[in-house]
C-alpha cells in the first residue's frame, strides 16, 4: 500500500498537517513525490509555511530537501524561488502575498530542488490549488507547517494524512493517545438530517450561533462569536433544546463556561462545521465527554492515513516497530513509518 | 596603530585582537560541582569545537548541579558576505508620516490589538510597541493619531485576544513572546491563527508578531503577516500594518 494508493482517483487536493514539529511531514510528502512519479501522476506542490529549506527555523536541525520531478507543478514564493536548482517555467504571479514575495506557480522543467512556501491562509491556499489543478496537476498535496491543522478543513482541501511522532511527547503512550484524539476530533460524526444540515449551513454563512429546540424550532442568537460568550450561549439553552451549533471556534473556556449555568446540555448536540474547529485539550475533551458532552459536524474530514516518525530532535526515539504497531492498534486507520525502508515487509507484518 | 581590514568572507568572534576568535559561554552540567565535572565541561567545550578551553567559573547550583563560565578560542568562521535573511518588506515611516497615510489612504481610524499571549507575563516587548510614552525616544501606537491602540497586557489567553479582536472590529492584531524556553511560543503562536482561521478572521485582519526569537523568515512558517526582532519600533510596526491594510484592500 502507498500514500498515492489512497489518493489517487478518489482526492484531487489533499493535505498533510502535522502534530508538531519535525513530526515528518516532509518525508511524506517527498514519499509521494516518489511514488507519484513511478506511476506517472503529476503533482501540484504548495506549503501553507516553508519547505525544502536545509535547515530547520526553530531547532536549527537539517530537514529534508524536496526533490522535484519534471513536469510538476509548484506554488512558491517569488524571494525563495531562486534558493530553487531545478529549472522552473514561471506560468503565473499571483496576487497572493506572503512574507517572502508574491505566490509564483511555476511548472518544473528539469529535475531538481526545489523550496516550497504558498499562501498562508487558507482562502488562498484553496484558489492556488485549483489554480494547479487547471495547469495540469493530477493531484495537489498542501503541505502543512508546525501543527497547524487548519488546511485539512474539507473546505480547503478533501482528504488529509496526518503526521505524528515521538516529538509529540517523551511517553509513546502519551503520543498515541494524542493522536489518537486528533483523529477522534477529525472523524466526528457528521450531522445527517437534511433540514439541520441546511439551517446549520445557514448559522455557519450567518457566523452566529444557533439553536434548534425539540418540534424543530429553530433559533439563531445574535452573537459574533461564541468566544467569551459560553454563559450567554448555556442561558438561552431550554429542557427543549437539542441541538447548538457553532459557526466558528468550540474553545475550552466556551464549553466550561455553557456547562457551568447550565443542565440541559446534556440532552444537547454541538454541532461545528468540522474537526478542525475544536480547541480543547485531550484532559478536558475526556472530562467533557464524561459529563455527557457530544459533538457532531457538518463535513467530516477524510484522514487517509498517519505517518509516524519515531525520532525525536531533543534526542530521544521509540522502537520503530512497538511504535508503528502500538499505533496501528489504536486508530483502525493505515499507519506507516516514512523512516523505515523496505515497505512491503511491513505490509506483511502489519498490513 | 591602524586598523586592521576586516575579511568579511571570513568573520570571527574578536575578543582582544582582530580574529583571534574568543568566546565566552555558561552551560549547567547535571553533576556535581567537582574536578572531574570542571574537566567535563573543559572537554565538551573541545568537543563543540573551542580551542584552548578554559573553564574560568564553576558554582554549585545545588546538589547535583553545577554551572560554569568557559573561555576559547573559536576556530569557526563564517561568511558574512554570503548571508541574507529576509526582512519585513516595508519603507518605515515617521509616526507623522503614519498618521498623514491612515488620513489619506485609509480615511478612518484603525484598531490594533496588542497582547503577551499564553503563559507570557513578559510585556516589556509589546508596551515598547503600545504604550504612549514608547521606548528608546519612539512613541507608541497609543499616542498616533487615527489609531486605536487597545494592550490587553500579559498572560492573555489566545481565545479572549480572538474575542476581544471581533468586539472591537480589530484590524490589526500584535502579538508578543518573550518567553521560548522548550519553544514553547511556537504552539502559542499557532493556536492564535487556528483560532482566527476558525472563526473566518483570518485574511480580514492583519497579524503580527514579534520577540527576541522572532524573524520575519519564522513568521511565514507561523502563520502571520510579518515578524518583528528585537531593535524594532513603534513606527516600523505601524508602518508595516497600514501599507498591509491597504495592499489587502481591507480599508
Amino acid at each position: 500500500m502507498s500514500f498515492v494508493d489512497l489518493i489517487y482517483g478518489k482526492h484531487q487536493i489533499i493535505s498533510v498537517v502535522g502534530m508538531g514539529k519535525n513530526a515528518g511531514k516532509t518525508v511524506v510528502l517527498n514519499k509521494i513525490i516518489e511514488e507519484a512519479y513511478d506511476r506517472y501522476i503529476s503533482l501540484g506542490l504548495t506549503s501553507i509555511g516553508r519547505d525544502g529549506e536545509r535547515e530547520d527555523l526553530v531547532t536549527k536541525t537539517d530537514k529534508p530537501v524536496i526533490h522535484v520531478m519534471e513536469g510538476t507543478i509548484v506554488a512558491t514564493a517569488q524571494d525563495i524561488l531562486l534558493n530553487s536548482d531545478a529549472r522552473l517555467e514561471i506560468l503565473e504571479v499571483t496576487n497572493y502575498r506572503t512574507t517572502l514575495g508574491p505566490v509564483v506557480i511555476c511548472r518544473v522543467r528539469e529535475n531538481g530542488l526545489v523550496e516550497l512556501a504558498g499562501p498562508g491562509n487558507n482562502d488562498e491556499i484553496r484558489e492556488v490549488a485549483k489554480k494547479m489543478l487547471i495547469y495540469g496537476a493530477d493531484i495537489v498535496v498542501v503541505d502543512g507547517a508546525i501543527n497547524r491543522k487548519t488546511s485539512a478543513s474539507p473546505g480547503v482541501t478533501e482528504a488529509t494524512i496526518l503526521a505524528t511522532g515521538a516529538v509529540v511527547n517523551r511517553s509513546m503512550d502519551r503520543v498515541i493517545e494524542e493522536t489518537a484524539y486528533q483523529i477522534e476530533l477529525f472523524g466526528l460524526e457528521a450531522v445527517k438530517e437534511q433540514t439541520l444540515r441546511d439551517f446549520a449551513q445557514e448559522v455557519i454563512t450567518e457566523g452566529c450561533v444557533g439553536i434548534v429546540d425539540q418540534g424543530g424550532e429553530y433559533r439563531k442568537l445574535p452573537l459574533k462569536t461564541a468566544l467569551s460568550a459560553g454563559r450567554i450561549i448555556g442561558s438561552a439553552l431550554t429542557e427543549n433544546s437539542r441541538y447548538l451549533i457553532f459557526s466558528g471556534s468550540l474553545v475550552k473556556k466556551t464549553v466550561d463556561e455553557l456547562i457551568a449555568v447550565t443542565p440541559y446540555y446534556k440532552d444537547v448536540k454541538f454541532v461545528v462545521q468540522d474537526g478542525t474547529k475544536i480547541f480543547i485539550p485531550r484532559e478536558d475533551w475526556m472530562r467533557f465527554k464524561k459529563r455527557g458532552l457530544r459533538i457532531e459536524t457538518l463535513e467530516p474530514l477524510h484522514v487517509l492515513a498517519v505517518s509516524i516518525n519515531p525520532y525525536a530532535p531533543q534526542g530521544y526515539e521509540f522502537p520503530p516497530l512497538e511504535f508503528l504497531r502500538k499505533m496501528k492498534n489504536a486508530l483502525g486507520l493505515p499507519v506507516m513509518d516514512v523512516m523505515l525502508e523496505g515497505d512491503d515487509f511491513h505490509d506483511e507484518l502489519y498490513g | 596603530m591602524g586598523l586592521e581590514k576586516v575579511d568579511l568572507t571570513k568573520v570571527k568572534p574578536y575578543g582582544d585582537t582582530l580574529n583571534d576568535g574568543m568566546v565566552q559561554m555558561s552551560f549547567t552540567l547535571p553533576v556535581s560541582a567537582d574536578e572531574e565535572a570542571k574537566e567535563a565541561a573543559r572537554r565538551l567545550a573541545m568537543k563543540m569545537g573551542l580551542e584552548e578551553p578554559s573553564v574560568v567559573s564553576m558554582k554549585d547550583m545545588g546538589p547535583g548541579f553545577s554551572f560554569f563560565v568557559v573561555y576559547g578560542r573559536c576556530a569557526a568562521s563564517i561568511d558574512y558576505t554570503s548571508i541574507e535573511v529576509p526582512k519585513v518588506d516595508v519603507e518605515t515611516m515617521s509616526k507623522k508620516e503614519v498618521e498623514t497615510f491612515i488620513e489619506e489612504n485609509i480615511k478612518r481610524d484603525i484598531t490594533i490589538i496588542g497582547a503577551c499571549t499564553g503563559s507570557d507575563a513578559h510585556t516589556v516587548g509589546i508596551d515598547a510597541i503600545m504604550n504612549m510614552k514608547g521606548f528608546d525616544g519612539h512613541y507608541g501606537l497609543e499616542r498616533y493619531n487615527g489609531i486605536e491602540a487597545v494592550n490587553m497586557g500579559s498572560q492573555v489567553p489566545n481565545e479572549e485576544l480572538v474575542a476581544k479582536a471581533i468586539e472591537l472590529k480589530a484590524d490589526g492584531i500584535l502579538v508578543s513572546q518573550v518567553v521560548t524556553q522548550k519553544d514553547v511560543h511556537i504552539p502559542n503562536l499557532t493556536e492564535l491563527i487556528e483560532l482566527l482561521e476558525a472563526e473566518g478572521l483570518r485574511e480580514k485582519i492583519v497579524v503580527v508578531c514579534g520577540g527576541p526569537r522572532i524573524n520575519h523568515e519564522l513568521a511565514k512558517e507561523l502563520g502571520y503577516d510579518a515578524g518583528f526582532g528585537t531593535g524594532s519600533y513603534a513606527e516600523d510596526v505601524a508602518s508595516f500594518v497600514v501599507d498591509e491594510i491597504v495592499k489587502r484592500k481591507l480599508v
